[in-house]
């Protein structure tokens, strides 16, 4: 028989790294090596329990080990959670469309990110900074709920250091030692000042924030073919076969997860 | 080519065969049409030249359940005897997601490649069927291997593709080719079937086509209204030739990551239910309305294919009596008044 898509291969849990009360990064080092583009996705799963989709949050320079960044929400991320360095689970990908950095060469990149939306934003940073003299400009907005909230919170600080790279941060509320901004992510879009005419919007991050702000960024005056969206569907395939990802048309595990905003801009109830 | 072949003759070829392949045939079970595996006994109980068996085409293709994680066994040489035009369009639409783009489904592939089609004329439509509704004949035209039309106590044999020409070499030079008054007469025979599908859908006739009524009345207050008897059983898209989704559920046996792929039904609650309980299609009439777009407007607009090929078999399983004509005729009226 030829290749089975359907095989996960091995990957062993090297180390878990605490980000938040309820968010961890799982560094992963694959039986073989899985080579992908910033802003794919991969399926982890574990035996008898299930299956789920999860962008790398490290850079696709980096090939012997994938970071996953994972937020405990449901049964699957549950037991991630629970897991231990050392042990093992499947991975099987990449698959879809990741970002198309050619369009971005020469342009101001605007990342706007919230919660552990900042997952696959990381990876696209890494990426970005990695070709930083392709781009004129990177711009961060990020935004959590509380300080404590922030993922990546080491990183933060070799960041703001990078040349060319401005971070911008937000909480929805701040506690003591907080000296940057208060309020939800867009509020940030308020302190930006972009060259339009030559920058594109990356949105990533839970759908209501999706959704503002991106009429935010069209509000500003950013075309809609300037906006990159990271779609979220519940791949199960990651194929483009079982259907449970359709958005409209497409399949948001072959056709995205990124997405162009105006080719998915008329597909009724995209937000949810 | 197009051949001629009495029914006898045939039905002796059938037997030779049968040694080397699993034949499965449309026979009358409980005034269905079902797809028995033949054998000497019941060979000569299949109808060819009637409606569409009651299980749809993919059953031979995409299972109800699979492990495919693990290689349990290897494709048997299949043959699937009088397929309709119905089924054979909806394989169109399997095609295409389970053997073409990046990734191909090896599980598909075998048991595709290792199956004859041998379609059949529809002469005789049920009160369900609509093919015509959408452009659809109830006779093959391709897409087959052989295709046989019951005429004169036997068939006229039509080959369809080099798969289907070497199935027939062992008899071939024992076969007469079919004069012209033969293939006539056919052309006659599936004129009168066409003109009964469009007699029995004369009230369902629409001026637009289904894909401009579905995606025009996106707002109607219509889908709510047709959901209201659905059950959400998931019987209308298993039983739909052309329905291909599937759910992977993780299992406890079956090598080191064990997975079953199961067909899934876009009606149910949770079919596009993301992380923490977000449902972009909480409501019934949603989903119900996504099938009805998915058929007629995304599927056409990906393959030029559209997903429903007016099998009516929908129309039958439908537990709160949905059918599909009627909530197209439902939804086009205001309009067209």
């Amino acid at each position: 028989m030829a290749e089975n898509p359907y095989l996960p291969v091995e990957a062993k849990i090297e180390k878990i790294i605490d980000e938040t009360s309820n968010i961890k990064t799982f560094v992963l080092k694959p039986s073989r090596k899985i080579k992908f583009e910033t802003g794919q996705f991969v399926q982890l799963t574990i035996p008898g329990i299930g299956e789920a989709p999860f962008t790398p949050s490290s850079s696709p320079y980096q090939t012997e080990k994938i970071e996953i960044t994972i937020m405990k929400v449901g049964l699957l991320t549950g037991k991630l959670h629970e897991m231990r360095e050392g042990e093992i689970i499947g991975i099987r990908g990449p698959y879809g469309r990741g970002y198309p950095f050619d369009d971005f060469y020469n342009k101001e990149v605007l990342i706007l990110g919230g919660g552990v939306g900042m997952a696959p934003l990381r990876s696209l940073l890494l990426t970005l900074l990695k070709n930083v003299d392709k781009f004129r400009r990177i711009v961060l907005c990020y935004g959590a709920k509380t300080p404590e909230d922030i993922v990546y919170k080491e990183a933060f600080p070799e960041w703001k250091k990078k040349k060319k790279l401005e971070i911008l941060r937000s909480v929805d509320k701040a506690a003591s030692g907080w000296e940057e901004t208060e309020g939800l992510v867009t509020v940030l879009l308020d302190k930006v000042k972009m060259d339009l005419k030559n920058s594109v919007a990356v949105v990533c991050g839970p759908p209501i924030m999706m959704k503002f702000g991106t009429l935010k960024l069209l509000d500003l005056g950013y075309q809609p073919e300037n906006i990159y969206l990271s779609m979220e569907k519940n791949m199960s395939c990651g194929l483009g076969k079982c259907g449970h990802c359709a958005l409209g048309k497409y399949y948001v595990c072959k056709d995205g997860p990124v997405f162009k905003y105006d080719l998915i801009k008329d597909v009724p109830d995209i937000w949810l | 080519m197009k051949f001629y072949i009495n029914k006898v003759d045939w039905e002796k070829f059938l037997g030779q065969i049968s040694k080397t392949y699993r034949i499965y045939a449309p026979q009358e079970v409980y005034d269905e049409l079902s797809y028995q595996l033949l054998s000497p006994e019941n060979v000569n109980n299949t109808t060819y030249g009637t409606y569409r068996a009651v299980q749809p085409l993919k059953i031979f293709f995409s299972l109800p359940q699979e492990k495919v994680t693990v290689v349990t066994s290897q494709p048997e040489k299949t043959i699937v005897l009088g397929v309709k035009n119905c089924d054979l369009k909806a394989l169109q639409i399997l095609d295409k997601i389970f053997l073409e783009g990046d990734f191909v489904d090896p599980f598909y592939r075998e048991r595709r490649e290792n199956t004859l089609i041998i379609s059949s004329d529809c002469y005789q439509p049920k009160d369900t069927c609509f093919c015509t509704l959408l452009d659809n004949n109830p006779f093959p035209e391709e897409g087959f291997d052989l295709n046989l039309s019951p005429i004169d106590n036997g068939f006229l044999l039509e080959v369809g593709s080099p798969k289907g020409e070497s199935f027939i070499a062992s008899i071939r030079e024992d076969l007469k080719e079919a004069t012209s008054d033969l293939v006539k007469e056919r052309e006659n025979r599936r004129k009168e079937a066409k003109k009964r599908v469009v007699e029995v859908n004369r009230e369902f006739k629409t001026k637009r086509p289904f894909s401009a009524i579905v995606k025009d009345e996106y707002a109607s207050p219509v889908w709510e209204e047709v959901t209201k008897t659905c059950v959400e059983c998931g019987a209308c898209t298993n039983i739909c030739p052309s329905c291909y989704c599937f759910l992977l559920v993780d299992t406890e046996d079956g090598g080191k990551f064990p997975k079953v792929k199961f067909w899934d039904s876009c009606q149910h609650t949770g079919f596009a239910r993301v992380a923490a309980d977000v449902n972009p299609r909480a409501k019934l009439y949603e989903r119900l309305r996504n099938r009805y777009l998915c058929k007629y407007e995304y599927r056409p607009e990906n393959f030029g294919i559209v997903a429903c090929t007016g099998c009516g078999r929908c129309v039958e399983a439908c537990q709160g009596k949905i059918d599909k004509r009627e909530v197209i005729k439902k939804l086009s009226e205001k309009e067209e008044k």
